[in-house]
């Protein structure tokens, strides 16, 4: 089963909720997909830690061979590739690597270049636990290519757990393409509940079953109950605001190894989610 | 010589674009035969690289310079590389009244983006 966890806005406990689903189950691997900002491997220690590159090509045009034909900027469905005047522009950031221009360059001035977009760590966190994430360069705008890198590379996992980028982004749509389950954490107050409202339609127009877990329960106002009553939006789980949480949190442990509540509030949500599947 | 300039609509007395690679017109300003003409902007549906489209549009047409109200990044490196010079009209104000201050120098050149471009 694959299930992603994600949230309106950065900041509403998705690092906080993905961890320790994660190590609350006793088989699971974690991708984190929040590329321009990973953090759960602040609270992730593990051991073989392997480093890879994720590159992605884009076109080399050789102005010597190049007779500004046009071809290839007729051709690309980006923009990423322009003739002008005395040379052929490339916007490696628009650039979707099909491979196109090339062919359809008569004149062999095309060829492709690899850049290393960004990179992917692995590591094991404990028996069958396994712990991926992803880190953009700087410089580098856009994530999508790593986080397929991430989705391709687990895609066998039994039980996936996805920490997903913030909003509504392509980031975000291509790190949820495919999974059984959404979760979204939101935040009782105003703001929180338009961020989560975008998300769902999101969600609606992607056709994923997903539920909500409410943080900081204990703050904010009722507006987000109303709303998820109204929408017949399935609530996994209250989880209240405690000082002592945030002092775990500040250094780097995992909440359910410190926490009843917390423990209890994450088993109940994995029995919702994941059902007779999990055997814990 | 031809000036392009961004419109909300096809004629030279329709108010200027908010936007350039996505404004809705064109309007091409032909010096030499004092005529205008206007074009509908194809870059202005783009989901991505608008900038570089709009500008290539704009040089396979021969324009050498344009009026617009911002440039992103993109649509600066295609311009230079079309060798097109761009100035920039302030807001409000009609295609007419932009090619008027153009003539009186009035409009400043743009030599660096002044907008993010949409990715
Ligand atoms: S298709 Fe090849 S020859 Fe034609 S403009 Fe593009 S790079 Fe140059
Ligand atoms: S490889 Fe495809 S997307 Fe990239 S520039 Fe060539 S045609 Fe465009």
């Amino acid at each position: 089963m694959k299930i992603a966890i994600l949230s309106g806005k950065g900041g509403t406990g998705k690092t906080t909720l993905s961890v320790n689903l994660f190590s609350f189950l006793k088989k699971a691997t974690l991708i984190d997909t929040d590329v321009e900002e990973p953090n759960s491997h602040l609270f992730l220690k593990g051991y073989d830690l392997l480093e890879e590159g994720v590159y992605k090509k884009h076109p080399v045009v050789d102005d010597e061979a190049c007779d500004y034909c046009g071809a290839c900027g007729n051709f690309c469905n980006f923009n990423a590739i322009i003739p002008a005047k005395k040379k052929v522009l490339v916007f490696q950031d628009l650039c979707h690597d099909c491979g196109g221009c090339k062919l359809v360059c008569e004149s062999g001035a095309i060829s492709y270049k690899d850049k290393e977009v960004g990179k992917l760590y692995h590591s094991t966190i404990a028996k069958n636990k396994k712990f991926i994430y992803g880190n953009l360069n700087v410089g580098e705008v856009s994530g999508v290519r790593i986080i397929e890198s991430l989705k391709e590379i687990s895609k066998n996992e039994e039980i996936l757990l996805i920490d997903s980028p913030p909003g509504t982004s392509c980031s975000t749509v291509a790190a949820i393409e495919g999974v059984d389950y959404c979760i979204i954490c939101a935040e009782p107050t105003p703001f929180g509940l338009s961020d989560m409202r975008m998300v769902v339609e999101l969600l609606r127009a992607q056709k994923q079953n997903f539920g909500v877990v409410v943080n900081k329960s204990n703050l904010g106002n009722d507006d987000i109950y109303q709303y998820l009553d109204e929408e017949n939006i399935e609530l996994l789980e209250k989880i209240k605001f405690d000082r002592e949480f945030a002092s775990i949190l500040a250094e780097g442990k995992i909440l359910i190894n410190h926490s009843e509540y917390f423990r209890n509030k994450m088993k109940n949500i994995v029995k919702k989610v994941m059902g007779d599947n999990c055997d814990q | 010589m031809k000036i392009a300039i961004s419109a909300t609509e096809q004629n030279e007395n329709s108010r200027v674009s908010d936007r350039f690679a996505r404004a809705e017109y064109f309007i091409i300003y032909d010096h030499d035969s004092l005529t205008f003409k206007s074009i509908e902007n194809p870059a202005k549906k783009e989901g991505s690289g608008a900038g570089g489209k709009a500008v290539k549009v704009l040089g396979d047409l021969g324009v050498d310079i344009v009026l617009v109200p911002e440039l992103g990044p993109k649509a600066l490196d295609a311009l230079n590389a079309f060798e097109i010079k761009s100035y920039q009209y302030p807001r409000e104000k009609t295609v007419r009244e932009v090619i008027y201050m153009y003539f009186e120098k009035k409009l400043p050149e743009l030599l660096v983006s002044t907008s993010k471009g949409r990715h």
